[in-house]
Parts: C-alpha cells; sequence; structure tokens
C-alpha cells in the first residue's frame, strides 16, 4: 500500500514525505499523479526512483527537488519544510541544497565549460576568487580541467554531462538529483557518468535521487524504488 | 564571469538578429532624433530671443511688392520707434549659383542698430563700422561665410543678381562674428547700390524692420501703422519677426505635425519589432530559464536579467543612433547653412539626446517585460519539458 513506510536503512533522514499527492487539472478535470507517500530517505542515500511512463517518478523527484509544490502532504528536504518556504526562499533553499543533472545536460550554450559550471554561484553571493577555486575543484573531481574554456559545442555528449555535474556540485549540496542522467549518452559514456555519481556519493557522501528507465543505470544506486501509478509499489536493495 | 558579461553573452548568442535589431534601432533613433533636432530648429527660427521688440513692415500683397522708402520718415516719427532700417533681399550669388547664402541691401547706418544682437558689439570697433559707412561698394560679411570662401577684410566680392539684374563688386569692410552660427552666414550691403543699379528700385524696398523701445509697445504700433496706411496705393502689414519668420516655415506645410506624425510611426514601428524580437529570443530559451531558476535564480532575478538585456540592446542602438545623428547634423551644417541660415543651427542637443536615449530605454523596458515576465512565471517543471 502506499502508506506503507519504505525502510532505507541509514541514519537521519535528509528527504521526509509525509502523505504526500500531486494531482494536475485539465480545466475541471483532476489528474491525480502522486497519491499518499510516505518515504524517508537517510543521509547518504542513493535511490534509483523507477517505473512505467506516468508512474510519477519524474514529479517525485521535482517536489523532492523543490522545483514543484504538492498538493497535499508535507515535505521536509534537508531539514527545511518546503511547503513553508516562498518562492524566492525555495531558489536561495534549491541554490544551497541542491544540484541538478539533466537528460540533456541543458548547458549555456554561449558559455564555456568554466562559466557554465559558475553559474549557480553568482547567486550564492561567493566572491571572484572563492567561485574560481570552486568552479576549478569541480572541474577537477569531473576530469576536465583541460576543457573548462570549451563551449558545450566543442564538447562530447559525456563530456557536457561531466560538466553539468561539476556544476550541480559547485555549490556543495546535499542533495543531488537527476533526471535520467545518461537518457542522451552511448553505453560507454554512460557508464562513465555513472561512475562518477556513484563517486559522489560513496566518496563526498552526496545523497543522490535518480530517475532512470535504465536498470543498468538503477543498478548503480544502493536502492531502487519502484512506482506504480502514482504510488510506491516496493523497494529493492541492490546487491552488488 | 560579472553579470555585464552574461547579459552581454546571452545578447550575442544569435549575433545576426542582434545586429539586425541592432541596426534598425539606430535607424529609427537616428530618424527620430533628426527629424525632432529639425523641428527645434524651425521653432527656434520662429523663437528668436532677439526679436522681442523688432517689428517688419511690409506690402500686405506680399514680399514681391514695394514700399515707397517715404514710409521710413512716418515710421521713425512714432514715439515707440527707436530705429528702422530699409531691407532688401537681394539674392545673389558668388561665382557659382549653388553657392547661394543670404545677402540683403540695407541701411548701412540702421542696420547695427536692427540687428545689433546679431552682430555681436564685442569685436567690432567703430573704426569699423565707420569704414564700411564710407565706402559705398563696401559690405559686411559674417564669420562663418568668410571662412567657407576664405574671404578677409579688404578682399572684393562679385554678386551676381538673380532677382535684380545687376552684378555688385563689393569690398568685404567688417567681418563681424556671431552668437548663432545662422547669423554668420549673411552678408549686407549699401542700400544705395540697389537703389542706382536697379531704376525700378529707387525710393522703394521690400520691408522695413523697426526696433521699437519696448516690447509692450510692439501691439499698439502695429495697429496704429496698418490702420494709417490702409486704403492707400502701398497698404502695409506689420508683424513681429517672429511671425514675419514663422510664414516662411509655413510653407513647408504643417512641418511640425508631419514630424510628429513619422515619430510616432517609427516609435510604433520599433516597439513592435523589438518586443517580436526579444519575445522570441525568450521563447527560444524557455529551458535554459527553467535551469536558472533550478539553479536557484529567483524569479525576480531572471526577470531582472532578461529585462537588462532588452535595455543593454536599445541602449548600444540609441547611443549609435544618437551618434550617427549628431555626424549627420554636422554635415547637414557643413552642406545647407549658407543656403538656409537657419540649418547653421542645426544640432542634436542634449534634451533631444535625452529624449531619445529615454525613449529608446522605455522601449526596450516595455519589448522585453512582458515576454519575459510571462517566462518567469511559467512553472519549472513545464519549462524544463519544452523543446528548444
Amino acid at each position: 500500500m502506499s502508506s506503507d513506510r519504505f525502510d532505507l536503512g541509514g541514519g537521519e533522514p535528509i528527504i521526509t514525505l509525509r502523505d504526500i499527492a500531486k494531482s494536475y487539472w485539465r480545466e475541471e478535470l483532476e489528474i491525480p499523479v502522486l497519491q499518499g507517500i510516505d518515504l524517508e530517505i537517510p543521509t547518504g542515500a542513493y535511490i534509483a526512483l523507477m517505473g512505467p511512463s506516468g508512474s510519477g517518478k519524474t514529479t517525485l523527484l521535482n517536489l523532492i527537488a523543490g522545483i514543484d509544490r504538492p498538493t497535499g502532504g508535507s515535505l521536509e528536504v534537508c531539514e527545511h519544510e518546503l511547503n513553508d518556504l516562498d518562492d524566492d526562499q525555495l531558489a536561495a533553499w534549491r541554490n544551497a541544497h541542491v544540484g541538478f543533472i539533466f537528460q540533456n545536460y541543458n548547458l549555456v550554450p554561449v558559455l564555456n565549460a568554466f562559466e557554465n559550471v559558475e553559474l549557480p554561484l553568482l547567486v550564492s553571493g561567493a566572491g571572484r576568487s572563492e567561485r574560481r577555486d570552486r568552479v576549478e575543484q569541480a572541474l577537477t573531481l569531473v576530469n576536465l580541467t583541460d576543457k573548462m574554456r570549451n563551449y558545450p559545442r566543442q564538447l562530447s555528449g559525456g563530456q557536457e554531462q561531466r560538466v553539468a555535474i561539476a556544476r550541480a556540485i559547485v555549490t556543495n549540496p546535499d542533495l543531488l538529483v537527476a533526471d535520467e542522467p545518461t537518457g542522451a549518452l552511448d553505453a560507454k559514456n554512460a557508464e562513465e557518468v555513472l561512475g562518477l555519481i556513484e563517486r559522489l556519493n560513496t566518496e563526498l557522501g552526496k545523497t543522490i535521487v535518480m530517475v532512470t528507465h535504465d536498470p543498468k543505470a538503477a543498478h548503480h544506486a544502493k536502492h531502487q524504488i519502484h512506482l506504480e501509478k502514482g504510488v510506491l509499489d516496493r523497494t529493492v536493495e541492490v546487491n552488488r | 564571469m560579472r553579470w555585464l558579461a552574461l547579459i552581454w553573452k546571452s545578447l550575442m548568442r544569435s549575433k545576426r538578429r542582434t545586429l539586425l535589431i541592432v541596426g534598425s534601432l539606430v535607424l529609427s533613433v537616428f530618424t527620430v532624433a533628426v527629424l525632432q533636432s529639425l523641428l527645434t530648429t524651425l521653432n527656434a527660427v520662429t523663437n528668436n530671443p532677439n526679436s522681442s521688440n523688432r517689428l517688419v513692415v511690409r506690402h500686405k500683397s506680399g514680399l514681391t511688392q514695394m514700399l515707397p522708402r517715404s514710409y521710413e520718415a512716418y515710421l521713425r516719427q512714432q514715439p515707440e520707434v527707436a530705429t528702422v532700417c530699409a531691407l532688401q533681399w537681394f539674392g545673389g550669388y558668388y561665382q557659382d549659383p549653388r553657392n547661394f547664402f543670404a545677402n540683403f541691401a540695407s541701411d548701412e547706418t540702421t542696420i547695427f542698430q536692427i540687428f545689433r544682437e546679431e552682430f555681436g558689439t564685442s569685436g567690432i570697433s567703430e573704426a569699423q563700422i565707420k569704414d564700411y559707412q564710407r565706402d559705398g561698394a563696401g559690405c559686411i560679411v559674417g564669420e562663418s561665410l568668410a571662412k567657407k570662401n576664405g574671404w578677409k577684410v579688404g578682399d572684393v566680392v562679385p554678386l551676381t543678381g538673380t532677382i535684380f539684374p545687376i552684378n555688385p563688386r563689393l569690398t568685404i569692410r567688417l567681418i563681424y562674428k556671431s552668437p548663432k552660427p545662422s547669423d554668420e552666414n549673411v552678408l549686407h550691403f549699401h542700400y544705395k547700390v540697389l537703389e542706382e543699379g536697379v531704376p525700378r528700385m529707387k525710393g522703394l524696398s521690400g520691408s522695413f524692420w523697426l526696433r521699437t523701445r519696448r516690447p509692450e509697445d510692439i501691439p499698439r504700433l502695429i495697429e496704429r501703422v496698418d490702420r494709417h496706411y490702409a486704403n492707400s496705393a502701398y497698404e502695409t502689414l506689420t508683424e513681429t519677426e517672429n511671425a514675419f519668420n514663422l510664414a516662411f516655415v509655413k510653407m513647408l506645410g504643417n512641418i511640425g505635425a508631419i514630424i510628429q506624425g513619422i515619430t510616432a510611426a517609427v516609435v510604433v514601428a520599433i516597439l513592435i519589432v523589438t518586443g517580436n524580437t526579444m519575445a522570441t529570443a525568450i521563447r527560444e530559451r524557455t529551458t535554459e530559464i527553467a535551469v536558472f531558476r533550478a539553479m536557484g535564480f529567483s524569479a525576480g532575478r531572471v526577470l531582472t536579467l532578461l529585462l537588462a538585456e532588452g535595455v543593454l540592446l536599445v541602449g548600444v542602438g540609441g547611443f549609435l543612433g544618437v551618434l550617427l545623428a549628431n555626424l549627420a547634423a554636422g554635415g547637414v551644417r557643413a552642406s545647407l547653412g549658407s543656403a538656409m541660415p537657419f540649418f547653421a543651427d542645426f544640432a542634436i542637443l542634449p534634451n533631444t539626446v535625452l529624449a531619445c536615449m529615454v525613449g529608446a530605454l522605455a522601449i526596450g523596458v516595455l519589448a522585453t517585460f512582458i515576454p519575459a515576465y510571462s517566462a518567469t512565471r511559467r512553472p519549472i517543471t513545464e519549462g524544463l519539458k519544452a523543446v528548444g
């Protein structure tokens, strides 16, 4: 049942969802997407959200990341009750606590790799030299220091996604959300990117929530959460 | 990276589009600046502050009809009148018909009192004035006109008449400097040259210019002079100098309404073009805007960035347009200033520059605000799903 609590082990929860519901409206018609979601995700978890199309996994990811709001229930993420934050507070909260990794990388084409990674720091209040240091650290972590002056069109798909990962971690967020991060990559680059995301979890202790269709990608996570028609269906602990 | 760099790079993502819109802004601002300056110049002709106590008496039927010079005596007798000067447009040219400038036959004594502000009192000595008054074939010219033709005191200027069948050879006796460039593109010579050279002009003049003692005397004087000569063979039309000049400006039609109409059309057209361009540019970046907001840029900050792009775009276009208009104004002064003296004062004044820049920036804000506002109000999740 959707009200079941799912045990993902670990310590203090970084994400706590209580009776979360989300519906969309098409004129007068209510379309429920998520219903009665109760979930606690511990700090340092690496979760793969899985399920068929329309099961609500991306909607759940968006709610956790604070880019959408639920129609019912409450969510506490990184020690903040998101329903209590207004839009500007939520934007500041995302900047401080959440890193985004998108399927299509979504780099700004007119900015080079360095400038793309620097973008979230522009609103964080970091000074110029601090920004430079943090961008260089992030690009070192994804092994792209030699490409920092390259524009997105001068990078391969795998390199673009690594720049996007550097951008996601440059503010040192507690939580990384990834929506089909390997969906646009070939197998070799996908494996490389997944390895990198896994390292962010194991070595830097980032909590990662990833939406994927790909069982191979999901296999990199510590736990898989399956959704079915807007409710939590089951969790699977990944044995490697 | 600084904010300005981010704005500039975003603006230059489609260089061709940006250059085209800047080009159309330059052209529009140039057009508006030049037209508004033309209007200002024409208005200045009819609002000359020096002419507050000057009157022009001419034939009621028009400028081509003459008045007897005997009228001068009556005019001079009026208690409000300080001085009277017979003045006739000669319409001659120097060497080439294209080398045309304003030249008059005028009373060599009273001309300095009538136009004392234009001639400028500093720099002209009594001795120079006397030199001119003594030499019946002498003339006085403005400094701009002298410089343009390379004239100096003592040079002989042969004028070819176009209205009157004489070609006087005049010796420059005085070069004056005037506060306004337009007043320096003029040549005056002795009225006697015209009277003696053209028998039909004997005892006649096209106009009399009066200086009254006080501006408030003018209405009373106008009424009295015209009433005195009513029903005579030479009826008069007396008017202020500004009204006299206005009659020439009116020959161009309702130029003010035409210029304001064109300005309004240009502003509306550029608002539509800029609005459409900014709407397209912002729509293409729907996903990017959603990514910015997901990364923590507030809606207000994204709106500010987009507005800054629009303002920078029109700011650059406006600045270049004004700059080009300034260059063109210099060209107009150089090429038309002699033939049409008021063009010697043609300039893009600070007020016009300010109005053009404020107008351009307002267009930038207006054209950008609506698409930018709706883009930043769109839910982030919708923006991320958008293609493009």
